[in-house]
């Protein structure tokens, strides 16, 4: 209430904005897809005057040959055989090469998502092409020997066609927008400039067939990738960044400025993207304000939440329900479930982040959740793990278990040392009333973290002043498979001292806590998941020659 | 507007998967009464007369039609001799040599007939000469059926001259020939 002023509203600095306003970065209306998408509309009328009438038909087919003959009028013994070789590579090789090469590449990328759409958008090009051309049924220029090789109808130009997709979707899925997309353009121009024109030279296709064929493929490769990966949430970066950052330069950083400034009153000086290594949930920031504070915001957009939906889906597959495995159905329900935990965790004074609040950038796709940036610390492994932070860190989990929460990813990242204060951060996994097993996965991850500065039996005495035998046994009977954060899991692995076994060995012996949950809604889940895939691959294999990669 | 993009595209994707699953459409067979025996006559630029169907005999149907620079290959089911149980195969050459001359039912032709077998499942082929190219029946039935089924499939069989074709073109359509 401190920033409202009886009488004179919300005081300077923020603003509420009015309705009607668009939002601080509003959804991309995407210039070049629409266009592409009205061209295509203009030919799909065309075609369906063709097929009531003739007289377009008569008409278009006239200027096509009038266009042909001077290019016709060109051949030579010297110059055919050069068009005929690009005719053979244009309508055989191209599209199977810039096709695998795109797939190979978006796999190799993690991309699966472009290499989906590559499919599909050639799929759909293939079959657009096939369903248009047996209605025309347009024959291949009347008049002229055709030279080259060609198949079926004239139009759409299949060929054409499918490599133009290709070529569009290679730039789509390979290269980030500046400046090497706008190159690899560039080059597809004329590659399909020279390969339009040999198809016209040796007379297999008229040049409205090459066109429409052009036209079609870049309508829909453009309108499927941009719709369903578009850059903003979906952006090609390379293969050493994570792909869940975004980039917070240009629009996006002038959205967050008004926005962080409007919303929670906090004049952006600098956006710094920080905790790269370890973060793959959200693109962490440190944000420095015009007055010097700083504070730490995570950027969450609709890339995060399908990330949080595969994550869900792999451990219900592979352990079953075994916690709450529910999706999030929004972005914002997401950052409203870890800014609630962020005040949950505070309150239980398990040494929290403080949040400050939720900043809305973009409507329902993309929040940022801003809170106090922990200064002068470093992460526990970096740091000099005494008694004094064991018994911290000891004490952190009982604090949480005696408030009913877990934290569900307690590793060296999460764990901060701020001024000899133990810190954790990152609640995005926290849980309310967690499940007796994780509750032991968490004291027994949080001592592995500590052991990993210190020695095991130091932290395993600690322990027994905090946690009866009892409880600690059932941690690390408890702390195997799903349990490990990756980062803890490698760690441990790559430490001499075999701590997990060194720990058992202390502990009291307790049967392992079974973390395989089976039922039938299990069985059904994984059955439909791998006739999914099955159904994909038959298709994929089945469709290689129809959409060009064979 | 960007929900409206969104729907396309998952139209789009839903396409990609009908496409994808359902059984590929061919081309149209070279028909004698319509403007698809025109890719048909491209495929064989050299040929004088042009193959085309006019109607099929009941039990038979189209299975695939592949049209390219290399000539028309027709695959055609039937309800009693089989899937696939016959292939008309109009290209620049054909090789004769094994097989015997008989009068032909196609008078801009000679036939040319080599018998394998009569029964059980009728296999031969059928070979029709002409300036500049040639047609082939290959017949391959089932067990069951009988080999006057390759009569009547032979009988919706049709040449047309190249010459008509073009006067056909320049009446209803553009003062060009093939």
């Amino acid at each position: 209430m401190d920033d409202v002023i009886p009488g004179e509203g919300v005081v300077p600095g923020r603003r509420r904005r009015p309705s009607g306003e668009p939002p601080p970065l509003p959804h991309d209306f995407d210039v070049a897809a629409i266009a592409w998408l009205v061209a295509f509309l203009w030919w799909a009328a065309i075609w369906l005057w063709v097929f009531i009438s003739d007289d377009p038909a008569i008409w278009i087919t006239e200027r096509d040959l009038e266009m042909m003959r001077p290019i016709v009028d060109l051949r030579t013994t010297w110059l055919t055989p050069t068009m005929q070789v690009i005719n053979e590579i244009g309508t055989h090789w191209a599209s199977v090469v810039i096709g695998w090469t795109t797939l190979l590449g978006a796999i190799a990328f993690r991309r699966v998502r472009h290499a989906i759409l590559f499919f599909a958008s050639q799929s759909v090009i293939a079959g657009l092409v096939t369903l248009v051309a047996t209605r025309i049924g347009r024959p291949r220029p009347l008049g002229m020997t055709q030279l080259g090789d060609w198949e079926g109808y004239a139009q759409p130009s299949r060929p054409v066609a499918l490599l133009t997709g290709a070529l569009v979707a290679a730039g789509l899925t390979l290269f980030r927008p500046r400046p090497w997309r706008r190159r690899w353009y560039l080059l597809s121009i004329a590659v399909l400039g020279v390969f339009g024109f040999a198809q016209v030279y040796t007379g297999v296709d008229h040049p409205t067939d090459v066109v429409v064929g052009g036209t079609v493929a870049v309508a829909v490769t453009l309108l499927l990738y941009r719709s369903l990966a578009p850059e903003a949430a979906f952006p090609i970066v390379s293969r050493a960044g994570k792909t869940a950052h975004l980039d917070v330069t240009g629009a996006r950083g002038e959205a967050i400025r008004a926005a962080m400034s409007h919303q929670i009153g906090f004049d952006v000086d600098e956006i710094v993207p920080v905790g790269g290594e370890s973060s793959a949930g959200s693109t962490p920031l440190r944000i420095v304000g015009r007055n010097g504070d700083v504070v730490f915001a995570k950027l969450y957009s609709s890339v995060h939440l399908r990330s949080d939906r595969w994550f869900k889906l792999a451990r219900t597959l592979l352990y079953g329900r075994l916690e709450d495995e529910a999706r999030f159905s929004s972005v914002r329900r997401l950052i409203q479930h870890e800014h609630y935990m962020l005040h949950l965790f505070c309150a239980a004074g398990a040494g929290c982040q403080e949040p400050i609040g939720i900043v809305e950038i973009t409507p329902e796709r993309e929040y940022l959740l801003v809170t106090e940036f922990i200064d002068d610390a470093v992460e526990i492994s970096e740091a000099a793990v005494t008694e004094e932070l064991i018994d911290q860190g000891l004490a952190l989990v009982a604090k949480l278990w005696r408030a009913g929460l877990a934290h569900r990813d307690v590793k060296p990242a999460n764990v901060l040392v701020q001024r000899g204060r133990l810190r954790i951060v990152d609640v995005a996994f926290g849980q309310i009333r967690p499940s007796p097993w994780r509750q032991a996965v968490d004291l027994a991850n949080m001592m592995l973290v500590l052991a990993l500065g210190n020695s095991p039996e130091l932290v395993y005495e600690r322990a027994r002043r905090v946690f009866s035998d009892e409880e600690l046994g059932e941690a690390f009977a408890a702390s195997r498979g799903v349990a490990f954060p990756s980062q803890l899991r490698s760690a441990v692995r790559t430490d001499a001292r075999h701590l997990l076994q060194r720990f058992r060995e202390l502990a009291p012996q307790q049967k392992p806590v079974a973390i395989q949950r089976w039922s039938l809604r299990r069985l059904g889940l994984t059955l439909w998941v791998a006739l999914i895939a099955l159904a994909i691959l038959a298709i994929f294999l089945g469709s290689l020659a129809d959409i060009g990669l064979a | 507007m960007k929900s409206r993009l969104m729907l396309l595209a998952r139209i789009g994707l839903a396409f990609a998967v009908v496409t994808g699953c359902a059984p590929r459409e061919t081309m149209d067979p070279p028909r004698c009464e319509n403007g698809s025996v025109l890719l048909a006559a491209q495929s064989v630029p050299t040929a004088e007369m042009i193959p085309c169907f006019s109607g099929l005999p009941e039990g038979w149907s189209f299975s695939t039609v592949q049209i390219d620079q290399d000539g028309t290959v027709v695959e055609l089911d039937s309800d009693r001799a089989g899937s696939d149980a016959a292939t008309l195969r109009f290209t620049e050459r054909c090789d004769p040599s094994r097989a015997v001359s008989v009068p032909s039912d196609l008078e801009e032709a000679d036939r040319f007939d080599d018998i394998e077998r009569l029964e059980p499942g009728f296999r031969a082929r059928t070979v029709y000469l002409f300036e500049g190219g040639c047609v082939s029946w290959r017949f391959d039935f089932d067990h069951d059926a009988s080999a006057t089924e390759s009569v009547a499939l032979e009988g919706s069989l049709m040449l047309l001259s190249r010459e008509n074709l073009n006067a056909n073109i320049r009446d209803t359509f553009i003062d060009v020939d093939l």
